[in-house]
């Protein structure tokens, strides 16, 4: 072992609390925490592939102790989260300058840290520890603008009282879990679990999905989400959109299949619910015309899909699910970032003393002149989110598509429904993308030169073309992160001690 | 590896000339022209090369392939050369107009994904050039804004529905055959069961109606037609719209096969009989559409859709002479509906924009080259004998009515006859009669215009006269569909039941024409007059009065205006009002009362409980 | 063939140049006139190519050279008692589109000038043509269809052993529709529309004067000599040389009939009629050419 991977979550949570201190200085902290992280998991990556590391904390034996399992799955999400971490903050750097900024930097490293340490874990208390770390910061960050107008606490305590009703229910959940099995251990649990003849294990698991479902935007639970989304600064939304509600999704799919075996009767009602978003969130994206809202209820489409291809129960459908998690996490960064960027410059121009986070599709219009490389950068983020080859998003559906025929039957009518979706997608992604470069705006003066922002918007850009074309990169991690998923027994089998 | 280089030519030509664009415009203007004529040079020396299994890239671990064979290359030539025509078009007309670089990029953008799709061997390549296709098609319809946004919106959404349904079918042939190689897939395929295989050709049938706007899925077209900038309205009609067909053709013939396409019932008729009869309404309805229209885009735009009728019927027909006519009526009419956009654009460009076929006239003195392009175009279009498109519409009446099917050859002569109406007015509106005042000082059209008219319409004639030509390539594509081989010669067809010689034809014209000049100079010499010197039997008109071009065919759409509606694009625009509706029903959804929304999530877990209950899945 | 392919322009300018002798006498019979003698219009001709005209350009030229080219071309393909020495070139369909630089070629020619009589005849003439090319097409298929072959040369030979197409069971309805639409074909009343002098000063042919409307009068000829003969090709059998001109000039008398005691349509009647019953019925004969075999 080389290093551990502790620190993964040490060092942003040490740095969470350090960056108060440093004054000034505090906003450098962020990017190089999520970059130690971005370096560390990426150094990690080969180990884990060989085999799954537990890392025991507190000096107990397991089970008794909390524990790490860094398997396949972890360390990808991990990997993802620093990335996207990072270049977020890079963003940040120049965008968040107003107001709470010190406690913007604090609470970033620990949304971070939370997300982290969710996937790493391997004990469902620390889980909701972890996840409770994720969702308290998240509330904090929606409230970052509260200085300047209503919405953003309108919009926070609206999440707060939804996360916190989740949160009763996986609360309760485990509570129940650990008074009949007396553990807390996850593999330790799906080794109980797996072994019990009762009829009353579905009370859990049904409370975890509906808890967890909150945080993961599934349908009906996600209705916090557009008023955070698009009330909260561009960086915010990105990470939100991008990392914060896929963590949702990795619980309830750890829960489901490691806890509880992945029962067909759950996977079916996941994968409804999973189209039921989809089509939802797109639909009501359709009818938006502020963009960021639009962005938002496009970020619960996805999700939905997400949770249909996971829903299928399947190797291949896990894969194709987990592609489409990275599939999103960048496109949709990218997308709220220039979209941010973009709001900024307006802003900047028209009322240089509002704050403003939101802003109508028509004021974007002819932007592209100005603006040509945020625009880019956006049209690409569309692009990749509507499926169109070659990027990224192209991939991620083919494998959704492909995984669903692969079942066959009723999953590929279902997956024919839900490729509806893409044509609505398109209609109302592509509507600004014509707008920003074919329609003429009150633009004049509007200019784009900073490099903190433009850099980012490079990287994700780039990614997501490069993933586009060599999708092959990532389908090993990707496999074994499935196959992780899906040995239930093999996890039972990493029990420590 | 050719090909490789070749598309990476044709790809790399694209964003290098948006990056010269940065540098110097004129640099980007002839290096677009240099990159489009290369590839059109390079193309033309794959001729008569067959060649299967260039693998390119690996995408998920399946080897992407390329290949050339006649298809492609017919298909390919065709592509190269109209993209480089009208990029040679472009320099003059585009002149001055904003976003040049994304312009001329987006152009050749869209060349390449074309050239792509006709050389892929594999149905995700053939997917993923086809998507590059549609969405670089989409940035070119909305360039000019303004009314091009909506045409583009509606292209893109239909295009979508369509691309869905061809990445599902793809996918599912994957799933089914574990291979996407087309070769393979064709070998596999002959064990699939009947009701797959209409499934697969529905799905696709979907895909290559909406591109090649086969009624009543056409509803995009007269409007992207008519938006775009004139040079890509060219592209888009020539060979664009016509990648449906091309689609049609690898799919029905290649893929699922000649004799399992044929054999198909699906339920009251044969499959390929219900898509000729989708043809056929296709040549009618929007034949007549196109003499409503006042715009000489728009009523070339919907003889855009009516002449694909006539590619359809022939190829779904599917004789030897069907197929071979409807594959060389697509380059036919592509020939001719290139010409004739481009003489539109080169009125266009001179008369400051005005493509409102009651407001010109009389322009053929003054643009003499645009209406040779245009008299040729509409010749072409009509199919008179001695222009290309005779030969091949010949070719489908004549399998039509030997094979003993009156009524489709009904549809597609009378066809005809509406197109000679429509295209008509076109030329007499824009280039006889009286020429307006204001455009007594309109000038000849820039060199950059005259050059691809001349060209084309030297191939009109060229073409009509020896047909032979692009028929050799046909035939071989035909008999590597399995049907049998035709007898071709330079001049036409010879077959037992009827022979096509277009030398005798075009003899008998050329004799008939010089008697009757030489009894036309053996009387007394006329004396030329200025145009407004007329005969008005005894009446006085007043100048500028004489212009007859407003409302060309009243008292026929007296009769006929009634029942020319586009029913299929009244029934969208219905189906999407009622979509919007219904999408701000579903908004209503997230009301913004925390308490529904909490209430959702109790909802959410008692449902879910229940669900789970009553399972009892373990 | 040499001699044919001089032949037959000669035959049908002879003909041509007769009934235009014909129509006028027999016309003025009806109306109780005495009528010009049966050479007038050759006379008219010749005198015509040395008066002066005007010329509006090069397309005004070209045009009339065209339209004219084009009816000859349809002679050399169309047998006219069994002389055909074309036969071989694409049959019916090829007639049938060559049929169309006639019409075109004067419009075209006309266009150049900027007379709205000129315009106003050519809409009228395009409508009239769309008019009667539904039910024409209609039998023309009816024909190909029942015969099988696309070659007129064929057709009237197969007739020759089966009997008149008309008087057969599957082709009497398509038959029946070719007369009601001559009148219309042959551009005589009630169907003069397009060149109605009264109204439009002749259509198109306004402008023409001294040689041009001397080759417009020889392409009316012609035109007539087509229409009649495509009738007896397709319907009566053919026949040789004798037969063949006396049923033309039955068809042809008949013709001139109708003319004179009709007034003019009004170009929208011209298409309702065109449209009604002779569509309908040429459509009858097409479904009984489809079903009796």
């Amino acid at each position: 072992m080389v290093v551990s991977p502790v620190l993964l979550i040490a060092v942003p949570l040490l740095l969470a609390f350090i960056a108060p201190l440093c004054g000034k200085a505090a906003k450098y902290i962020p990017p190089a925490g999520a970059l130690f992280n971005l370096i560390l998991s990426v150094i990690l990556i080969p180990t884990v592939l060989k085999s799954p590391m537990i890392v025991s904390i507190g000096g107990f034996p397991p089970p008794f102790c909390i524990n790490l399992f860094v398997g396949p799955l972890g360390i990808f999400f991990a990997a993802l989260i620093s990335l996207a971490g990072f270049l977020i903050s890079i963003y940040a750097l120049s965008y968040i300058r107003e107001r709470a900024v010190g406690k913007y930097h604090t609470l970033y490293l620990l949304l971070l840290t939370g997300a982290t340490g969710v996937v790493l874990t391997g004990d469902i208390f620390n889980l909701f520890v972890f996840y409770e770390i994720l969702c308290i910061s998240s509330y904090a960050l929606t409230a970052h603008n509260a200085h300047w107008h209503r919405h953003g606490t309108e919009a926070a305590v609206k999440y707060l009282i939804q996360g916190s009703v989740g949160s009763a229910f996986i609360l309760l959940a485990i509570g129940m879990l650990y008074g009949f099995f007396g553990t807390l251990n996850m593999a330790d649990l799906a080794k109980h679990i797996a072994r019990a003849h009762s009829s009353v294990l579905f009370i859990p698991l049904t409370f975890f999905i509906a808890g967890f479902g909150v945080e993961a935007a599934i349908f009906p639970l996600n209705a916090w989400l557009p008023d955070a989304h698009s009330v909260s600064p561009a960086p915010i939304s990105a990470i939100f959109s991008g990392i914060a509600i896929e963590i949702g999704v990795y619980a309830i799919m750890r829960v489901v299949f490691t806890l509880f075996g992945a029962p067909l009767s759950v996977m079916s009602v996941l994968l409804i619910v999973g189209l039921l978003t989809l089509l939802v969130g797109e639909i009501c994206a359709f009818r938006q015309n502020n963009i960021k809202r639009m962005s938002a209820y496009s970020s619960i489409g996805q999700i939905g899909l997400i949770v249909f291809a996971f829903g299928l129960a399947t190797k291949s459908g896990i894969t194709a699910g987990l592609f489409q998690i990275t599939s999103h996490a960048l496109s949709k960064i990218l997308l709220f970032l220039t979209i941010g960027y973009m709001i900024y410059s307006i802003r900047m121009k028209n009322y240089p003393d509002k704050y403003v986070t939101e802003i109508e599709i028509n004021s974007l219009n002819g932007l592209g002149k100005k603006m040509p490389l945020t625009s880019l950068g956006f049209a690409i983020a569309a692009f990749s989110l509507i499926g169109f080859p070659p990027f990224i998003g192209f991939s991620s559906k083919l494998l959704i598509v492909k995984a669903a025929l692969l079942k066959g039957g009723i999953y590929a009518v279902l997956m024919g429904i839900a490729l509806i979706a893409t044509v609505i997608e398109g209609a109302y992604f592509l509507k600004v993308v014509q707008g920003i470069y074919f329609r003429k705006g009150e633009v004049e003066g509007i200019k784009e030169n900073n490099v903190f922002i433009l850099v980012p918007f490079f990287i994700l850009a780039a990614l997501i073309i490069f993933a586009g074309i060599y999708p092959g990169i990532l389908t090993k991690i990707l496999n074994s992160s499935s196959g992780e998923l899906l040995n239930r027994i093999g996890y039972i089998g990493r029990l420590p001690g | 590896m050719t090909l490789k280089i070749l598309l990476l030519t044709a790809f790399g030509g694209a964003f290098v000339t948006y990056f010269l664009g940065k540098v110097s415009s004129k640099l980007r203007n002839y290096f677009a022209v240099f990159v489009s004529l290369t590839l059109f040079v390079a193309v033309a020396c794959l001729y008569g090369k067959s060649a299967e299994n260039f693998s390119y890239f690996k995408f998920f671990g399946n080897t992407l392939v390329l290949r050339v064979n006649s298809l492609s290359w017919f298909f390919a030539a065709a592509v190269s050369a109209f993209g480089a025509l009208s990029v040679i078009f472009s320099l003059d007309y585009m002149k001055g107009k904003e976003n040049l670089d994304f312009y001329y990029m987006m152009m050749l953008l869209v060349n390449a994904a074309m050239l792509g799709i006709v050389f892929a061997a594999d149905l995700v390549s053939f997917f993923v050039f086809w998507e590059i296709m549609s969405w670089s098609t989409f940035l070119l319809i909305s360039y000019s804004g303004k009314n091009a946004l909506p045409a583009g919106i509606k292209y893109i959404v239909m295009s979508l529905i369509g691309s869905m349904a061809m990445f599902f079918g793809i996918l599912s042939i994957y799933v089914n055959f574990h291979t996407l190689i087309i070769s393979e897939i064709a070998r596999g395929i002959v064990s699939a069961s009947s009701g797959y295989k209409i499934f697969i050709l529905v799905l696709f049938g979907v895909t290559f109606g909406i591109k090649s706007a086969v009624m009543p899925l056409h509803t995009w077209l007269p409007d992207a037609y008519t938006e775009s900038p004139t040079p890509f309205s060219a592209v888009l009609s020539g060979m664009l719209t016509r990648m449906g067909v091309y689609g049609f053709l690898l799919f029905f013939y290649v893929v699922a096969g000649a004799s399992f396409f044929f054999d198909i019932d699906a339920g009251i008729s044969k499959f390929n009989y219900i898509l000729c009869w989708l043809g056929a309404i296709t040549i009618v309805i929007p034949t007549f559409i196109a003499m409503l229209q006042n715009d000489a885009k728009k009523l070339l735009a919907w003889h855009g859709i009516g002449q694909g009728g006539y590619m359809i019927l022939g190829i779904a027909f599917g004789t030897s002479l069907g197929l071979a006519g409807g594959i060389l009526h697509t380059l036919n009419y592509s020939i001719c509906i290139v010409l004739l956009f481009m003489s539109v654009g080169a009125v266009e460009y001179r008369c400051g924009g005005v493509r409102d076929l009651n407001s010109l006239g009389g322009l053929i003195k003054k643009m003499p080259v645009a209406f040779a392009g245009a008299l040729l175009g509409i010749s072409g279009l009509i199919g008179l004998p001695l222009t290309n498109s005779f030969v091949s519409k010949w070719l489908i009446y004549k399998t039509l009515i030997l094979k003993s099917h009156p009524f489709l050859a009904f549809a597609a002569l009378i066809g005809t006859w509406g197109t000679i109406l429509s295209v008509y007015k076109f030329l007499h509106n824009n280039f006889l009669g009286e020429l307006p005042e204001k455009y007594e000082n309109i000038r000849k059209s820039p060199v950059s215009m005259q050059i691809p008219i001349i060209i084309l319409s030297s191939a009109i004639l060229l073409f009509g006269i020896l047909p032979g030509i692009p028929l050799k390539v046909i035939n071989t594509i035909i008999t590597s569909f399995g049907f049998n081989s035709l007898n071709v010669n330079l001049w036409g067809i010879a077959s037992e039941t009827g022979t096509l010689n277009t030398i005798n034809i075009f003899t008998a014209i050329l004799i008939a024409g010089s008697v009757i000049w030489m009894l036309f100079r053996v009387g007394k010499k006329s004396f030329p007059v200025t145009q407004d010197d007329n005969y008005a039997a005894g009446a006085y008109v007043p100048a500028g009065k004489y212009n007859y071009t407003a409302d060309f065919y009243a008292p026929l759409f007296k009769i006929v205006k009634p029942y020319l509606m586009d029913f299929a694009d009244k029934f969208f625009g219905w189906l999407c009002r009622v979509f919007t509706g219904f999408s701000e029903g579903v908004r209503k959804i997230y009301a913004g009362d925390v308490g529904y929304y909490v209430l959702y999530i109790l909802f959410f877990a008692a449902l879910l409980f229940f669900v789970q209950s009553g399972g009892k899945s373990w | 063939m040499v001699i044919k392919l001089i032949a037959l322009p000669l035959i049908a300018f002879v003909i041509g140049i007769f009934f235009l002798g014909l129509f006028r006498k027999i016309t003025a019979r009806i109306h109780r006139r005495y009528g010009p003698p049966l050479t007038q219009p050759v006379i008219d001709i010749i005198k015509l190519f040395y008066q002066k005209s005007v010329s509006h350009g090069r397309l005004f030229d070209f045009g009339i050279i065209v339209s004219l080219a084009g009816s000859l071309a349809v002679i050399l393909f169309l047998p006219f008692a069994g002389i055909c020495p074309l036969e071989s070139s694409g049959g019916l369909l090829v007639i049938a589109y060559l049929l169309l630089f006639a019409p075109l070629g004067i419009a075209l020619s006309g266009g150049e000038a900027a007379n709205p009589n000129i315009s106003i005849g050519i809409s009228r003439k395009l409508i009239l043509s769309l008019g009667y090319e539904v039910p024409l097409i209609l039998i023309l298929l009816a024909v190909m269809t029942h015969y099988k072959t696309i070659s007129i040369a064929q057709i009237v030979s197969m007739q020759q052993k089966t009997g008149w197409a008309v008087f057969s069971a599957p082709l009497f309805l398509s038959g029946i529709s070719y007369i009601l639409i001559l009148p219309a074909m042959l551009g005589v009343r009630p169907f003069d529309i397009a060149s109605a002098p009264q109204e439009i000063s002749s259509g198109v042919k306004v402008e023409y004067g001294g040689k041009f409307l001397a080759l417009a009068t020889i392409e009316h000829a012609f035109h007539l000599f087509i229409g009649i003969s495509l009738f007896v090709n397709l319907f009566l059998g053919g026949g040789n040389v004798f037969v063949f001109f006396l049923k033309m000039i039955f068809v042809f008398i008949a013709g001139v009939f109708v003319h004179s005691v009709f007034p003019r349509f009004r170009t929208e009647q011209a298409v309702k009629y065109l449209w009604g019953w002779p569509a309908l019925i040429a459509l009858l004969g097409l479904v009984l050419a489809v079903t009796v075999k």
